[in-house]
């Protein structure tokens, strides 16, 4: 089953912004991390999503139930925090809670447990203008938590953290999504967070989604390579068409595998045994932000950097 | 009907806390110690010769006079803008919206709370006229205040004036929904109060939405029928305006 699918989803703005045509599909269970610069369209989407915007055409379906403005019971599985938590500084976090909690019929006994997930269990009376800003977006996700969801979806939850929260922030909805198994579509430009947190990326650009689908999946769409430095590229060559793979010659003693048959380990005893000196073999794996200028087209200095994710010699 | 008391108590609980709660209590309270304080200082010409009913309604009807001709319209404007300020001002929207809850039980939530107040609000200052009166039956006695409070014949203009005041709470509750700022919705407000003391004393003061409540305490009541039927009935047609054009709205 799908935690999010969407068919045409179109809304467009006066001057043009808005997102066209967008086909997302987040699997159950699955954290989607949703990708984009600034005005490419994730909180436009997020906003359709959640029915706070009416789309120009095609439909929200959440776990296959239809979102429409008449019909709101699909939201009934989705907790949400979109751009900064909504929070009324006044009053307590339990009083905070207490509020979405009358409105949404949950039973009581649920504040005690989002404030326990959350980690604020020992702050549910101070009152929300003394919190820090982490505290603030803790008990943003405890709101968005509240009415049991199965889908969170999470606009720029590090927004605004300093480099200690958005650790702490990381770690926790992982946390979540393990312990409760939660689906999690959360929008960030933080490229390199979205790579350690998330399983599947979806690309927005100018509206439109560029990418979809599994974190290596995009890396083999932009070219994960295994890399070789030896003695005599030729001869290495050689011998590794003769084992059914089809390398490249980068120099005299580079050789280049862009989708290698056999496991890294297994080629490199191969080339062993054959009396080639490998100095390195190296698996070459673009940086998510390099995959990311790419795909968005957007100049970056660190567009031709790469991250070896192993090697061997 | 469950999702709209849901929101009424949702409402409620957001209330703790805030001024708009106080002022339930201070705008009443304010009028009666003005009213109280006009009597004990101002030395009188003649004594009175009412009767003791007579003196006791004629104070109540000085306290509702006051409050229905500026207090109440100020009061409603505060209010209405202090209520739809607690969700423009920390972009509650998104939060409340993206919940399975009707969108209309969001906006009949905070209507019925401001409506609720307006009704504690009359409700308290009919109460204060006790208490008042008796501290000017002895500091004030030129008034001719004597005896046990009576306080009956004051009750169905009171009710008139209350429901009149319908139209001026839908009104100025759309008002500060319907746009984000504060500034505005009090102007609007402030502004209606006091073209009313102008409107008021012309031939359309019985049509004009802030001096509909004041009907019911002058010319011996000769028009709080009018402005009742316009409070209730204008009332409610600008409370379902309202829904509908909140409902329409994709955010507030």
């Amino acid at each position: 089953m799908t935690a999010i699918q969407t068919h045409g989803m179109t809304r467009v703005f006066r001057g043009g912004q808005g997102v066209h045509q967008l086909d997302l599909e987040v699997p159950e269970g699955a954290i989607y991390g949703f990708l984009g610069p600034n005005g490419a369209g994730k909180t436009t989407t997020i906003r359709l999503l959640l029915g706070l915007l009416r789309p120009d055409a095609g439909e929200v379906r959440l776990f296959d139930r239809a979102l429409s403005r008449g019909d709101r019971s699909a939201l009934a599985s989705v907790g949400a925090m979109v751009e900064n938590p909504s929070l009324y500084p006044h009053l307590s976090a339990r009083d905070n809670l207490e509020v979405t909690r009358r409105l949404i019929d949950a039973p009581v006994a649920r504040i005690d447990e989002v404030l326990r997930i959350v980690d604020l269990q020992d702050h549910a009376h101070r009152r929300v203008r003394e919190f820090s800003l982490g505290m603030c977006q803790r008990l943003g996700i405890a709101l968005a938590l509240l009415n049991n969801p199965r889908l969170l979806i999470l606009d720029e939850p590090t927004n605004g953290l300093d480099p200690a929260g958005i650790a702490e922030m990381r770690r926790f909805i992982k946390r979540m999504a393990q312990e409760l198994g939660l689906s999690v579509f959360l929008s960030s430009h933080l490229l390199t967070e979205v790579e350690q947190l998330a399983t599947h990326v979806g690309v927005i650009r100018d509206g439109h989604l560029l990418f979809q689908g599994t974190l290596d999946a995009l890396r083999e769409h932009a070219g994960d390579y295994l890399e070789i430095v030896c003695d005599d590229s030729a001869a290495v060559c050689a011998d590794l068409r003769q084992a059914g793979e089809t390398p490249d010659a980068v120099d005299a003693a580079t050789v280049r595998l862009t989708r290698p048959v056999q496991a890294d380990h297994a080629l490199n005893r191969l080339l062993v045994e054959r009396g080639h000196a490998v100095h390195q073999l190296a698996r070459h794996r673009p940086s998510l932000e390099a995959l990311f200028f790419e795909l968005t087209g957007d100049a970056s200095p660190g567009t031709a950097s790469t991250n070896t994710v192993g090697s061997a010699a | 009907m469950k999702a709209w008391w849901r929101a009424v108590r949702a409402e409620i609980l957001k209330l703790k806390h805030t001024l708009a709660l106080w002022m339930v209590l201070i705008a009443p309270l304010a009028v009666v110690i003005l009213i109280v304080l006009e009597w004990m200082l101002v030395a009188p010409s003649k004594p009175s010769t009412l009767t003791p009913t007579e003196a006791w309604q004629g104070l109540g009807k000085m306290f509702f006079t006051l409050w229905s001709l500026l207090m109440l319209p100020l009061f409603v404007t505060l209010q209405t803008a202090l209520l739809a300020g607690l969700e423009h001002g920390n972009t509650q929207w998104k939060h409340l919206l993206a919940l399975p809850v009707p969108r209309s039980a969001h906006y009949l939530g905070k209507l019925t709370v401001a409506l609720g107040m307006v009704v504690a609000s009359y409700v308290l200052l009919f109460v204060l006229i006790v208490p008042a009166g008796f501290v000017l039956m002895f500091t004030a006695p030129h008034m001719g205040i004597v005896g046990m409070p009576h306080l009956g014949g004051l009750v169905a203009p009171v009710a008139a004036s209350l429901g009149a005041s319908l139209l001026i709470a839908t009104l100025q509750t759309w008002i500060a929904l319907r746009w984000r700022s504060f500034t505005l919705a009090v102007s609007a407000g402030m502004v209606a109060t006091v073209a009313g003391f102008i409107i008021g004393q012309s031939q359309y003061g019985r049509f004009y939405p802030w001096t509909l409540p004041v009907q019911a305490f002058g010319k011996h009541g000769a028009y709080t029928s009018l402005a009742l039927t316009l409070g209730l009935v204008g009332g409610l047609l600008v409370a379902v305006l309202g829904l509908v054009d909140f409902l329409r709205r994709e955010s507030p």
